[in-house]
C-alpha cells in the first residue's frame, strides 16, 4: 500500500512542486492551502506523514496549531516543519511541539525526499519492537541507526531528523573535527553557518536536559566540532 | 560677527539718549543765558536811567573836562577798603596795581593814591639812595634838602602847598607854605597832615594821608632831590593845567546799593572808565569748575574757555562791554573768572544831555544757570547711562543666552550622528516657545525622518532576503523537478545555468540577510564566561588553513584571557574581520591579530599590509551598507561585514574602530571588549 503523505502549504507553486516530486516517488499525495481545509480531512483520515508550512495565509503560526492537533490525534505520525525563515527553527524548537523535523525551505526536493524516507525507515523500526537494530555505543550515548533513537545514560533524548544525523555524524569517529559543510552534508541538508551553529546549540540544550553535565560537544573555533568521548 | 556682538553693538545705540539729553541741556543752557542777558542788560538799562537824572550824586564836582590823560599828572585815588596804617609799607593798601612813575621824572619816582571816607592816602616810592636832612633851619629857597611837596587847586582857584622834609625819618607832619611878610615863603607846621618817611638803602618811601577836607580838585606832587637839587613831577607854578584828581563819588556806592540785587556787582565808571563807585558782590561759587563731578562738561557743553578772562581793577573795568556802553550802547557779554565760573557783564551808557558820561556795568555770576544745567544734565546723564549700561546688559545677557543655546543646538546637530552611524534624536531647547525651539524641533524632525529611513535601509536586506526567498524555492524546486521528469540531453545546458543562477541569487540574499541573521542570534545569545585568547589561538588555526595566501600573526598575554559573551558571535566577528583583512592585504602579505589586556578592557585588533584607507571614510567603515571597494571579486558585498562586527562588539558592550596604521602600510581595525 502507498504510503499517503499531506502537504499543508499556502504557496500553490511550491505545493504543486513538492506534491510532484514526491508522487513522483510512488507517494500518495494530498495537499491542502489551509488550516482549516488540513484539519477538515485529517479529522477524517489521518496520512501517514505531515509536511507542514508554519506561516498558513493570514495565520502566521497556523503550522503550529496544526502540528498540536495532529500530534492530539497521533502520537506516532511524523511531522516535518517547513519554515521560510530560519529564526522560526529556535520557535519550534523552543514549543517542543513534537515534530520530527524541521526544514527550511532552501531543501532541495532529493533532500525533502531523503527525509521522508528516513522517517518512513524510522516509524517501520519503531513498529517492530523486536528488532534489534544497529546501535552505535559511545560511551553514555547510545545511537539507534536503525529507529533513530538516541539515548544518553538510558534517558531517551527526543532528537529531529537533523540534529540525530549531526549527532550521529559527530559520534561515529569521536575526537575528529567535523566542519560546519560535513555535518550538512551529513544531515541532508543545506544551511548556512549560522544554522548549523544554532542547531549545535539546541543539541547540546536536549542532552543538558538529560545530564546537566553534559559537555561531549566540543566547538573547534574557525574549524567545527567534535565529540569528546 | 557674532550675535553677541551685534546686540551690544544694537545696545549702544541707546547711548544717543544722554547725547539727546546733552544737546537739549545745552539748548536750555543758552536759552537760559540769553534770558539772563536781556534781563541783567535790562537791570543796566534801568540803573543807568535812573543814575542820570541824579547826575550830582553819580559825578564829583570838579574840574572833569575833558579825558584823563596820565602824561599831564592826571591822577586816580582808589577807593580803599580799609583805612590804612602810616608805617611806609603799601601792603595794607590792598591795592592790586602799581604805583605809576610821576612825569616829568629824571629819576624813579612812583606814586599811587588811596581813598577812604575820610582821608586821601598817597604813597610815594622815590629813588635817592643819599638821605637829604632838613636843615633846623630851614630856609626853603636856599637849603638843599630831600622834600617832597604837594599842591592842592580848587575849582575856585585857590592853591595850597605843602611839603614833606626830616631830619630824623619817621612819622612827620606836612608843613604848609606860607607866603611870609617878607615875600620869601616860609613853612609853618600843619599837624592834620601826617606822613611816615621810611628810609631804605634804595631810597625812600613816604606814606602820608590828608584829610578829605584839605583836598582840591587838582593835586600837583613834585620831588626834590638836595643833592642834586632835580625834581621830578609837576608843580602848579610849572603848569596850570593838569594834575587833575578822580576819585570815586562819596555816597555813590551807598546809592548804587538800593538798585542792585543780591548776587550782583554794580560798578559806575566815568566817561574816561574810571570807577565812580561800586557796590554788591558777586556770590561766585567756590566750586571748581575742574572738578570731577563735571568732568562731562568739556566735552557736553558748551566750553567757556573761549570767553574772555574777567579782568579786575580797582581804577577801572576792562572789557569790550563797557567800552561800547561808553560808545553809548548797551551791551552784554560773558566773561570768565578766575576759577573759571561764567560771569555775566551787561553794561549801559549813562546819557547826560545826550552825551555819554558814564556807563554801569552789572556783573552777575552765571554760575546758578550752570549749576542748573549741570544737576540737569548730570541727572540726565546719569540715568540715560544707566538706562543705557542696562540696556546693554540686557541685551548682552539676552545675547549670550541666545548664542549659547544656538551653539548647543549646533553642537547636538553636529554630533547627531554619531561615528557609528547611530542618530541621536533628542536635540536640546526643543521645548522652547521661540524661533530656536522651533528650529530644534525642526531639526529633531529633520532626524527621525532620518533615522527612519536610515532604519529602513538597516533592515532592507533582511527584509529583500525573506521575501525573495520563497519565490527562489519556486524555481528551485520546479528545475529539481524538471530535472527528475527528465530533459533532452541538449536541454541540460539551460537547466544547469539555471541552476547555477539560482545558487548565485542564494547567497546574495544570504549576504543581504546576514546582518538581520546576527541581530536574531544576538536577542538570542547566552553570555558565558570563556578563554578569549583559546578562542583566537584555534580560530587563528582554522584561518591559516582557510587563507593560505597571507600570513597570519598572533600576539597576546601569557596568561589565559577571560571574557564574558557568546563565543560563536566572537568568532563571527572574527570572520568578518579577517575576511576584510584577507580582502585588502595583498598575496604574501601579513596580517597581525593582536590580544591586548589593559585599562579594563581587552583590544583585540587586527592589521593588515594593505593599502591605508582614506581618512574621510575611517568614521562610515561601521555604518550599515557602507561599501567603499570597487567589486574586483564574485562575491557580494553589501557593506555588512564590518557593521556586523560593530552589532557584535556592541552587544559586549565594547566599540569598534579603524585607523590607518602610523607606517601608512596598511589599516588596522581594533575591537574593545570589556574585562570581565
Amino acid at each position: 500500500m502507498r504510503k499517503q503523505i499531506a502537504i499543508v502549504e499556502d504557496e500553490p507553486a511550491l505545493r504543486e512542486n513538492y506534491s510532484a516530486a514526491l508522487a513522483r516517488l510512488g507517494y500518495q499525495v494530498k495537499t491542502y492551502g489551509n488550516r482549516r481545509a488540513a484539519l477538515q480531512a485529517f479529522e477524517v483520515h489521518l496520512p501517514d506523514l505531515a509536511i507542514i508550512d508554519i506561516a498558513l495565509e493570514d495565520e502566521a503560526e497556523g503550522g503550529f496549531d496544526l502540528c498540536r492537533a495532529l500530534r492530539a490525534q497521533s502520537a506516532e505520525l511524523p511531522i516535518i516543519f517547513l519554515t521560510a525563515r530560519d529564526s522560526e527553527l529556535d520557535a519550534v524548537s523552543g514549543l517542543r511541539l513534537g515534530a520530527d523535523d524541521f526544514l527550511t525551505k532552501d531543501v532541495s526536493l532529493v533532500h525533502l525526499a531523503a527525509r521522508v524516507a528516513a522517517l518512513f525507515r524510522r516509524v517501520d523500526a519503531l513498529r517492530r519492537p523486536d528488532h534489534a537494530g544497529q546501535v552505535l555505543q559511545r560511551g553514555a550515548l547510545a545511537v539507534d541507526t536503525e529507529k533513530m533513537q538516541t539515548t544518553w545514560n538510558g534517558h531517551a533524548v527526543t532528537l529531529s531528523l537533523t540534529e540525530f544525523w549531526i549527532v550521529h555524524a559527530l559520534a561515529r569517529n569521536p575526537g575528529h573535527v567535523k566542519n560546519r559543510q560535513q555535518l550538512m552534508d551529513a544531515a541532508n541538508v543545506v544551511l548556512d553557518d549560522n544554522t548549523v551553529t544554532s542547531h549545535v546549540k539546541r543539541l547540546r540544550r536536549k542532552f543538558l536536559e538529560v545530564d546537566s553535565t553534559f559537555d561531549a560537544i566540543q566547538t573547534v573555533y574557525g574549524m567545527g566540532y567534535r565529540w569528546l568521548e | 560677527m557674532s550675535i553677541r556682538s551685534q546686540l551690544l553693538i544694537i545696545a549702544l545705540t541707546t547711548l544717543l539718549l544722554p547725547w539727546a539729553g546733552c544737546q537739549y541741556a545745552r539748548e536750555l543752557e543758552s536759552t537760559l543765558r540769553v534770558s539772563q542777558e536781556n534781563s541783567l542788560q535790562a537791570a543796566a538799562a534801568t540803573m543807568a536811567n535812573a543814575l542820570s537824572a541824579q547826575p550830582t550824586r553819580v559825578f564829583n564836582e570838579n574840574e572833569a573836562g575833558g579825558p584823563f590823560d596820565a602824561n599831564d599828572g592826571d591822577r586816580y585815588a582808589v577807593a580803599l577798603p580799609n583805612q590804612p596804617l602810616l608805617d611806609g609799607y603799601r601792603e595794607d593798601w590792598n591795592v592790586a596795581i602799581e604805583p605809576t612813575s610821576l612825569v616829568p621824572a629824571p629819576f624813579g619816582a612812583r606814586l599811587q593814591l588811596g581813598l577812604t571816607e575820610r582821608f586821601l592816602f598817597f604813597f610815594l616810592e622815590v629813588d635817592d639812595p643819599k638821605f637829604d636832612p632838613e636843615p633846623a633851619d630851614v630856609h626853603l629857597a636856599q637849603d638843599h634838602f630831600d622834600r617832597v611837596t604837594l599842591t592842592f587847586r580848587w575849582t575856585d582857584g585857590a592853591i595850597q602847598s605843602y611839603f614833606f622834609a626830616t631830619s630824623a625819618p619817621g612819622l612827620i607832619e606836612a608843613q604848609s607854605i606860607l607866603p611870609g611878610e617878607d615875600g620869601s615863603d616860609h613853612a609853618t607846621p600843619e599837624p592834620r597832615i601826617q606822613a611816615y618817611w621810611r628810609q631804605s638803602t634804595a631810597g625812600y618811601r613816604l606814606e602820608g594821608r590828608v584829610p578829605r577836607a584839605l583836598v582840591g580838585s587838582r593835586l600837583w606832587v613834585e620831588v626834590v632831590d638836595g643833592a642834586s637839587g632835580r625834581s621830578a613831577g609837576f608843580t602848579a607854578a610849572a603848569a596850570n593845567r593838569g594834575g587833575r584828581l578822580f576819585f570815586a563819588t562819596p555816597g555813590l556806592d551807598e546809592l548804587l546799593a538800593t538798585f542792585i540785587s543780591p548776587g550782583t556787582r554794580a560798578t559806575v565808571v566815568d566817561a574816561n572808565d574810571l570807577k565812580l563807585g561800586v557796590a554788591g558782590a558777586l556770590s561766585g561759587s567756590a566750586v571748581d569748575a575742574d572738578d570731577g563731578a563735571t568732568w562731562y562738561r568739556r566735552f557736553m557743553a558748551d566750553d567757556t574757555a573761549r570767553w574772555p578772562l574777567q579782568i579786575t581793577a580797582p581804577d577801572h573795568v576792562e572789557g569790550h562791554s563797557v567800552t561800547t556802553a561808553l560808545d553809548g550802547h548797551a551791551t552784554a557779554e560773558w566773561l570768565r573768572g578766575s576759577h573759571r565760573e561764567p560771569i555775566l557783564v551787561a553794561a549801559a551808557p549813562i546819557t547826560i544831555e545826550g552825551r555819554t558820561r558814564g556807563a554801569v556795568v552789572l556783573e552777575q555770576a552765571g554760575d546758578q544757570l550752570l549749576d542748573l544745567r549741570d544737576r540737569a544734565l548730570n541727572r540726565l546723564l546719569n540715568l540715560t547711562l544707566l538706562a543705557s549700561a542696562l540696556a546693554a546688559a540686557v541685551a548682552f545677557g539676552v545675547a549670550t543666552w541666545i548664542s549659547i543655546r544656538i551653539g548647543r543646538l549646533r553642537l547636538a546637530a553636529e554630533s547627531a550622528i554619531g561615528s557609528d552611524g547611530s542618530i541621536r534624536l533628542d536635540m536640546p531647547g526643543s521645548s522652547g516657545a521661540d524661533e530656536i525651539g522651533a528650529l530644534s524641533r525642526g531639526f529633531e524632525r529633520l532626524l527621525s525622518r532620518l533615522d527612519e529611513h536610515s532604519r529602513y535601509l538597516r533592515t532592507l536586506g533582511g527584509k529583500l532576503s525573506h521575501e525573495l526567498r520563497t519565490p527562489l524555492t519556486i524555481v528551485r524546486s520546479s528545475l529539481d523537478n524538471l530535472e527528475s521528469e527528465g530533459i533532452r540531453a541538449d536541454q541540460r545546458g539551460y537547466l544547469t545555468r539555471a541552476r547555477e543562477g539560482v545558487l548565485r541569487l542564494q547567497s546574495i540574499l544570504s549576504a543581504l540577510g546576514a546582518a538581520s541573521r546576527v541581530e536574531e542570534s544576538i536577542k538570542q545569545a547566552e553570555s558565558v564566561s570563556f578563554d578569549l585568547k583559546a578562542l583566537l589561538e584555534s580560530a587563528i588555526a582554522a584561518y591559516r588553513d582557510g587563507f593560505r595566501a597571507v600570513r597570519f600573526e598572533f600576539h597576546a598575554p601569557d596568561d589565559a584571557c577571560f571574557a564574558r559573551g557568546a563565543p560563536e558571535l566572537i568568532v563571527q566577528m572574527l570572520d568578518k574581520l579577517i575576511e576584510n583583512a584577507v580582502d585588502f592585504c595583498p598575496s604574501g602579505g601579513k596580517i597581525g591579530v593582536a590580544l591586548i589586556r589593559g585599562g579594563g578592557h581587552y583590544e583585540l585588533s587586527v592589521q593588515n599590509d594593505g593599502p591605508p584607507i582614506p581618512p574621510g571614510m575611517l568614521d562610515r567603515l561601521f555604518e550599515s551598507l557602507f561599501e567603499q571597494r570597487s567589486g574586483h571579486d564574485d562575491r557580494p558585498h553589501f557593506g555588512l561585514g564590518l557593521y556586523i562586527v560593530r552589532l557584535i562588539a556592541e552587544f559586549h558592550g565594547g566599540n569598534a574602530r579603524a585607523a590607518n596604521r602610523t607606517d601608512g602600510g596598511g589599516a588596522i581595525f581594533t575591537v574593545t571588549l570589556p574585562l570581565i
